[in-house]
């Protein structure tokens, strides 16, 4: 198996199954697809996470452990808005007296509120700036995701996280990655004492699966094409 | 015995980039520095910082010299008038496209490493100091090479180990100057292109500068009012006692305009000293226009530029020069030290305004000759 345009839409097309079981199992046109994903009204739910500078290792742990910890119901409600998260410039540590946080990383770069509408985070909202810059991320990382192993065997799940680079800046990393790993927290393909390789690529292209999860957008250079922007696999699949 | 250390002052003015005249809005702020500063000296330490070098990086001035380069070429600025460069500025503003920054850092790193200065902007300042000598005000140093204390990575890192900054340029990101703990929004100091705007200019200076002062005044166009809000909260939280003094513009024939439009248009100093020197003397011109610009505009923008107004109060300059506020009436015999000190309040400067406007009282002893001299002609 490997990437193709059709994989890329039954990917997509599965992704917005999921988190809106409401709209029923029919074929879904990209056209449809841009629709459901696209930018919600203020009544719209997400999380928003504020990061003082980009640490990829504390990001990608960050990231599993709060959605691990995120209650059931919470986890529901932000699936239903496809997991947005708004990633925005901050230092937490000047932002904790005025606002609270559902999870921050020990060393306080990073904070995540609980998801809420657009409208209850527009405070924070007005006080930070996208986060965002051109360079490039760092070349490649290993990650243990934090939490007690959960595995029933002893020996804790590796993956493989391939994550396009070209024409992405790093605030769209973020995106990509902070969609992936929340979800596949969510589906129990990620777990705690996990090891996640990252490996940062120019394209995704030629990549064979099989996939346990794909991070997939629209392809900046044709509206009627989807890119690949993330990947993860087994190690050793 | 301990030394009693005389407490300082620190003057910092906005500073007006040499690129197009003086209008009546920087007249009104420099006049207002300058009362202050020469008052405030006679009863303390006081230090007037003004620093073209140190503006000069910023877009504002390099990138006009940039476009000069590019669009005029060789030429000889030598014999242009204010008014003549200050055209240029405004073909700059209006011009669709902006160089990049990389065009622009050659200019950037001449002034870093020697203090060098396009010609244009040498003209510019050579004449205003001449409007400054005209005017009787103290020179603060137009055509002295003073560069920041700290470079812009070491006011970073100062600002950033207080919580004060975010530096995304590992990231190819901006850097933010951050007072989000007193419900600020955060700030964009340097740009992506590591471009810095005039706040990271006036940072790498104040940052090196604050410590060694009791405290800094900080004048500046009311329109800058979040802005300087935020220096005020940088500087305090690295210790620093703040005052801020917020001066509104002149508005002309009823409209607050910019620069980069041409608002200084038959308003210039120059042609204001032009004009009035025709027939008033120097000392009534100088305390004339300190009148006018501080006691009879105020501190606010309520009242536009009006040059019978201007007039008149040369007019009382110079009755005030000649024998007090009614003839006959004696002069304040009161020590110059006791009658700055009544306008000094819970800070250490002397506030130019109630000072100004204790001379236009009409009944009672006349300014002492001191301090007109001292402080207003």
């Amino acid at each position: 198996m490997t990437l193709t345009q059709e994989v890329l839409r039954h990917q997509v097309a599965d992704r917005i199954r999921a988190a809106r079981p409401d709209l029923g199992g029919g074929e879904i046109s990209l056209p449809g697809m841009r629709a459901e994903v696209a930018a919600p009204t203020e009544s719209g739910t997400a999380v928003v996470c504020v990061l003082r500078r980009l640490d990829l290792p504390t990001f990608i742990a960050g990231t599993c452990a709060f959605a691990a910890a995120l209650p059931a119901e919470r986890v529901a409600d932000w699936r239903r808005a496809f997991t947005r998260t708004i990633f925005l410039a901050g230092n937490p540590g000047n932002l904790r007296d005025r606002f609270s946080f559902h999870h921050a990383d020990p060393g306080g770069t990073i904070a995540w509120t609980a998801p809420a509408t657009l409208r209850e985070h527009a405070p924070l909202r007005r006080l930070l700036r996208l986060f965002d810059g051109g360079g490039a991320l760092p070349p490649a990382v290993a990650v243990r995701v934090p939490g007690p192993d959960v595995r029933p065997s002893a020996h804790p799940a590796g993956h493989d996280l391939y994550l396009a680079s070209t024409g992405v800046t790093v605030g769209e990393s973020l995106v990509h990655l902070g969609h992936l790993l929340a979800e596949a927290v969510f589906d129990g393909l990620i777990a705690g004492g996990d090891r996640l390789a990252v490996w940062p690529v120019p394209c995704l292209v030629g990549l064979t699966g099989p996939y346990e999860a794909l991070r997939v957008g629209a392809d900046p250079h044709d509206p009627d094409r989807l890119r690949a922007y993330a990947a993860l696999v087994r190690s050793g699949s | 015995m301990t030394a009693v250390l005389t407490p300082t002052v620190l003057l910092a003015p906005v500073t007006v980039t040499p690129t197009k005249p003086l209008g009546p809005s920087h007249l009104k702020g420099l006049l207002w520095t300058d009362v202050m500063f020469r008052a405030t000296r006679v009863r303390t330490g006081a230090a007037y910082r003004y620093s073209p070098t140190t503006y000069h990086t910023c877009e504002q001035t390099s990138g006009f010299w940039e476009y000069l380069d590019r669009t005029v070429g060789d030429t000889d600025y030598s014999g242009c008038s204010e008014e003549e460069i200050g055209e240029l500025y405004v073909a700059y503003r209006a011009e669709a496209r902006r160089a990049p920054f990389a065009a622009c850092l050659p200019y950037v790193e001449a002034v870093e490493r020697h203090g060098w200065v396009h010609p244009a902007s040498a003209r510019v300042l050579e004449l205003w100091a001449g409007h400054y000598r005209a005017l009787g005000m103290h020179d603060p140093g137009l055509t002295a090479d003073q560069p920041p204390g700290l470079d812009l990575d070491a006011a970073v890192d100062r600002l950033s180990a207080v919580d004060m900054c975010l530096d995304l340029r590992e990231h190819g990101g901006p850097v933010y100057l951050d007072a989000t703990r007193y419900g600020l929004a955060l700030r964009r100091i340097v740009a992506e292109d590591g471009r810095p705007n005039y706040l990271a200019c006036a940072l790498r200076e104040l940052v090196a500068l604050a410590g060694e002062h009791d405290e800094v005044v900080l004048l500046y166009d009311a329109g800058l009012e979040a802005d300087y809000l935020l220096l005020h909260r940088v500087l305090d939280r690295l210790g620093t006692t703040v005052r801020r003094v917020a001066l509104g513009r002149v508005p002309i024939d009823g409209r607050i305009t910019s620069a980069r439009h041409g608002d200084w248009r038959g308003h210039t100093v120059g042609a204001i000293l032009a004009t009035l020197g025709q027939d008033h003397d120097q000392a009534a011109l100088r305390l004339g226009l300190r009148l006018y610009f501080i006691a009879v505009l105020g501190q606010g923008a309520g009242d536009e530029f009006r040059w019978d107004v201007l007039r008149r109060s040369v007019r009382r300059a110079e009755r005030l020069l000649a024998h007090g506020t009614e003839p006959g009436a004696e002069p304040d015999p009161t020590p110059l030290a006791e009658v700055l000190d009544r306008h000094r309040g819970d800070h250490g400067y002397v506030d130019p305004y109630r000072l100004a406007a204790g001379l236009l009282v009409r009944h009672g002893p006349g300014p002492s000759p001191e301090l007109l001299a001292e402080v207003f002609t």
